[in-house]
């Protein structure tokens, strides 16, 4: 674990985070991409000293990969553990990464576990098992992302503190990009103010929005002596757009911005 | 002769004035998705397009060869109002395209920093500063247009004290924006700015002079390729003709002997199809429209155009009353819509037309390997259970392969819990020609019926219904399929009947759609609409008003957990649809006659991951 993680608390999300440790609630963050949700849980985990485990939720993710499965070894069959048993058995923080993401029958084997009863079944050994008192469980996801067949079904996210993360204030955001970049806050602030004008196209012309995390990739090429021009356009404008159009316009921007 | 030495004349003497550089034009065409997302980004109204500006009076002092050739009357300046920004249709100003392309972009975040221009001279100089102080870029940019700009300003040397005056504050203006703030007067206005923004003319305001392919004016069996009238938006106003005149309006005799002054003519009520009056409408500065439209022609042409309602449908009830978005108020404004649900009940059944069975065939195909139900995979790699098979089977070989260790079962859940409501538009406008012999609404109604067999094959629940509008009182609101109700030979009549009439209130049938689809039982609930072009109506629809509003029932239908996609055959939809439906909401269909084969895959692809 990274023991030197850099978060800037923005609101009153570390507090509402201890008070729910303290009552071992379930927490539901929600945000758009790259604006500091991993960041946060990383964050969190450090300060608690509890042990993390992260799981990116993908398309093809099942119960199985978060509970556990038989594998075959050379004495014959054994259990492994999935990272939400190991985490609910030994304790720390689980924390499941986009988990709109993951399929629909996934999310459900994790009703047991984010309600009173804190307790996972698990069917294929037979065992039920009462989580860790230090267990706690964490899941993130972009409510912006639009997906027909996807979507947190409303029984699950009712089982959750939910906290809605955003892009940080302009000022706040200058200053994560020239802490974690090195470069001086000016240049950070340009970085922001191009980042600003950027987001005004998120859902009309742009699926995502521009995240801090790419205007830190941007600002640490700046930092180390790529030309403006360049960092933002393999940093910020390449990752969001595969269009011509919108890629030669956001250029523009970017000539206008430096 | 005469012609040949005309011609020749008319071209040396353009050379002798032009200030243009014809060689170095740049096309607001080829730049119109790129800079409305500029223009988006730097904070201008999303809602807002980009149009060609018409050619507006100015008075200069001219020189004497200006004056034979007749020249530098009009420019097309760049101004803005409620509706959209309006930019000359190519730009000449500059020597390089790469300087009439910048000076595009420069007008453009000028248009976006100065919604309204109140005092031309001190407003301009305020967003220029306000610009260039904030964009380091765009400093520098500004500073290279104003170098290049004062090369080619007139000469101050011989021209009246007042006019010089007048050249010199606005040269310093540009120079220093912000330090001058009054423009001194003069009986003359001063050679274009092109680097600031003009202001709406107050006392007209524009209105469509020719209607782009949905207006009442249109004839019957009129080509698309012939309705590409004036691109451009004229100058006008309306007038209240008092007299309820029949042919000419309030007019002045002594204006008879030249059009290009002043045009009374009803142009509302005049049948006759002279193929002179695009061209003479190009060249009238200000297009006078009479407020008296209750003419008789124009409602007879009407009823002409369109398919009487109550012989071939059926209504459904007194109607429907919606509300409305009124952007200006930012609110909606309720009951303002009446929409009319109809029925054609005598419609006969009709089996699947021969020319559309192959394409139905591979549709049905294709949509028959989607939505399977439960599957089970044996031998995977990874999975929920073990395939104590394989591994029995693994085991029991002489020879090992350790490596591979494929010895799970994994299932896969393909159950689909999807419904889709097809809104089809049936206004006017679908009547243009996608070929010599092919409507857009032939190619919708095959669309609708190919893209049914192939939702009847997945067994997913839909609907089809189509839609056009009478401004607010009537939006007619026609069934073809319901929901729960089987895909039939019946439902194929009625699609089979469906024709093109009235205009585009999409706002309206959206919401009726979204209203009939919150009841769908299922999880995923999609909002199909087919369309041919903006939304449009003859009231305020026309314009940013229906922009708005059928954004704003956009935003109701997903807050209602419905998800509206936009199939558009509308070459111009990338302008408008990214802000009604959001960058992955909708399709442009480049080619028209293949819609009945792509519909069904963009479906595919929208319902499936």
């Amino acid at each position: 674990m990274n023991s030197q993680s850099y978060y800037q608390i923005q609101n009153d999300e570390y507090e509402i985070f201890q008070h729910a440790v303290q009552h071992r609630l379930p927490v539901l963050i929600k945000g758009p991409t790259g604006c500091g949700k991993t960041r946060f849980v990383e964050y969190m985990a450090e300060q608690l000293e509890r042990p993390l485990y992260t799981v990116s939720c993908h398309d093809d993710l099942t119960a199985a990969d978060l509970l556990g499965r038989h594998l075959i070894g050379p004495d014959g069959t054994y259990w492994q553990d999935g990272p939400l048993t190991r985490a609910a058995r030994e304790g720390g923080i689980c924390y499941l990464d986009e988990i709109i993401e993951a399929r629909k029958d996934t999310t459900v084997a994790l009703h047991s576990l984010s309600d009173h009863r804190r307790t996972v079944h698990l069917e294929r050994t037979g065992e039920t098992l009462t989580a860790h008192e230090d267990f706690m469980l964490v899941v993130s996801y972009n409510p912006s992302y639009q997906n027909l067949i996807k979507g947190l079904k409303p029984s699950t996210r009712q089982r959750f503190v939910a906290m809605s993360f955003g892009y940080p204030e302009a000022s706040v955001e200058a200053s994560i990009i020239a802490h974690e970049s090195g470069i001086d806050e000016a240049s950070a602030g340009q970085l922001v103010k191009l980042a600003t004008d950027i987001r005004r196209l998120t859902d009309i012309d742009l699926t995502a929005a521009v995240s801090t995390r790419l205007l830190i990739y941007a600002g640490k090429m700046l930092k180390s002596g790529c030309p403006a021009r360049k960092a933002c356009l393999y940093c910020v404008i390449e990752p969001l757009t595969d269009e011509p159009t919108t890629r030669q316009s956001l250029l523009r921007l970017v000539d206008a911005h430096f | 002769m005469e012609e040949f030495i005309g011609k020749i004349w008319d071209r040396w003497l353009t050379r002798q004035v032009t200030s243009d550089f014809t060689s170095a034009s740049v096309n607001l065409t080829d730049l119109q998705a790129e800079l409305t997302l500029y223009y988006r980004a730097l904070g201008g109204a999303p809602g807002k397009t980009l149009e060609p500006a018409d050619a507006r009076k100015v008075r200069l002092r001219r020189t004497g060869m200006q004056r034979v050739a007749g020249s530098h009357q009009r420019f097309a300046l760049p101004w803005q109002d409620d509706r959209s920004v309006r930019l000359p249709a190519s730009l000449a100003v500059f020597s390089s395209p790469r300087l009439n392309t910048s000076l595009y972009y420069w007008l453009v975040a000028m248009a976006a920093r100065l919604p309204q221009v109140s005092n031309w001279f001190r407003d301009n100089q305020q967003a220029a500063l306000a610009l260039t102080s904030s964009y380091p870029g765009l400093n520098r940019q500004y500073k290279e247009l104003v170098a290049e700009l004062m090369a080619l300003r007139p000469p101050v040397d011989d021209i009246p004290e007042d006019l010089r005056r007048r050249e010199l504050a606005v040269a310093q203006a540009l120079r220093e924006p912000g330090l001058l703030a009054d423009l001194p007067s003069s009986a003359f206005d001063c050679f274009p700015v092109w680097l600031w923004l003009y202001p709406q003319p107050p006392t007209l305001f524009s209105v469509p002079v020719a209607t782009t392919g949905s207006g009442p004016e249109l004839e019957a069996g009129e080509r698309s390729s012939e309705q590409q009238t004036l691109q451009q938006r004229k100058q006008a106003q309306r007038i209240d003709d008092e007299h309820e005149t029949d042919g000419l309006l309030v007019f002045l005799p002594d204006s008879l002997m030249s059009w290009t002054e002043q045009i009374n003519l009803d142009r509302c009520q005049d049948d006759d199809s002279d193929d002179d009056f695009e061209q003479i409408a190009n060249d009238i500065d200000l297009i006078t429209v009479s407020r008296q439209r209750k003419a008789t022609a124009a409602k007879v042409k009407f009823d002409l155009d369109l398919p009487a309602a109550e012989n071939d449908e059926l209504c459904l009830g007194p109607g429907i009353r919606l509300p409305e978005w009124h952007y200006r108020k930012g609110r909606l404004r309720p009951d303002v819509c009446l929409l009319q649900p109809l029925l054609a009940d005598e419609a006969e059944p009709v089996s699947l037309p021969a020319h559309l069975r192959q394409t139905s065939e591979e549709v049905r195909r294709k949509f028959a390997l989607v939505g399977l139900g439960n599957t089970r995979l044996r031998g995977q790699p990874d999975g929920q259970d073990l395939d104590l098979d394989a591994w029995i089977d693994e085991y029991s070989k002489p020879l090992r392969d350790t490596a591979r260790q494929n010895f799970f079962l994994d299932q896969r859940k393909t159950h689909r819990d999807f419904c889709c409501l097809i809104l089809a538009d049936l206004s006017l406008s679908t009547e243009g020609y996608v070929s010599d012999d092919c409507q857009v609404i032939d190619v919708i109604r095959d669309s609708l019926m190919v893209l049914a067999e192939g939702l009847d094959q997945t067994r997913d629940d839909f609907a089809i219904y189509g839609f056009s509008s009478v401004r607010n009182s009537h939006v007619r609101y026609q069934l073809m399929k319901n929901f729960g109700e089987p895909y039939s030979d019946r439902v194929r009549g009625r699609i089979a009947r469906i024709k093109p009439g009235f205009y585009t209130r999409m706002g309206a049938a959206i919401r009726q759609s979204s209203r009939i689809l919150e009841r769908q039982p299922q999880a995923h609930r999609v909002l199909l609409l087919v369309s041919d072009g903006k939304p449009n109506d003859l009231d305020q629809y026309e314009g940013r008003y229906g922009i708005e509003d059928t954004r704003q029932a956009i935003i109701e239908a997903r807050q209602l957990g419905i998800t509206p996609y936009c199939v558009t055959v509308d070459e111009c939809g990338h302008d408008y649809l990214p802000y009604l439906f959001g960058r992955d909401g909708f399709a442009v269909v480049s080619d028209p006659t293949q819609l009945p084969r792509v519909l069904p895959r963009i479906y595919l692809n929208v319902s499936t991951h």
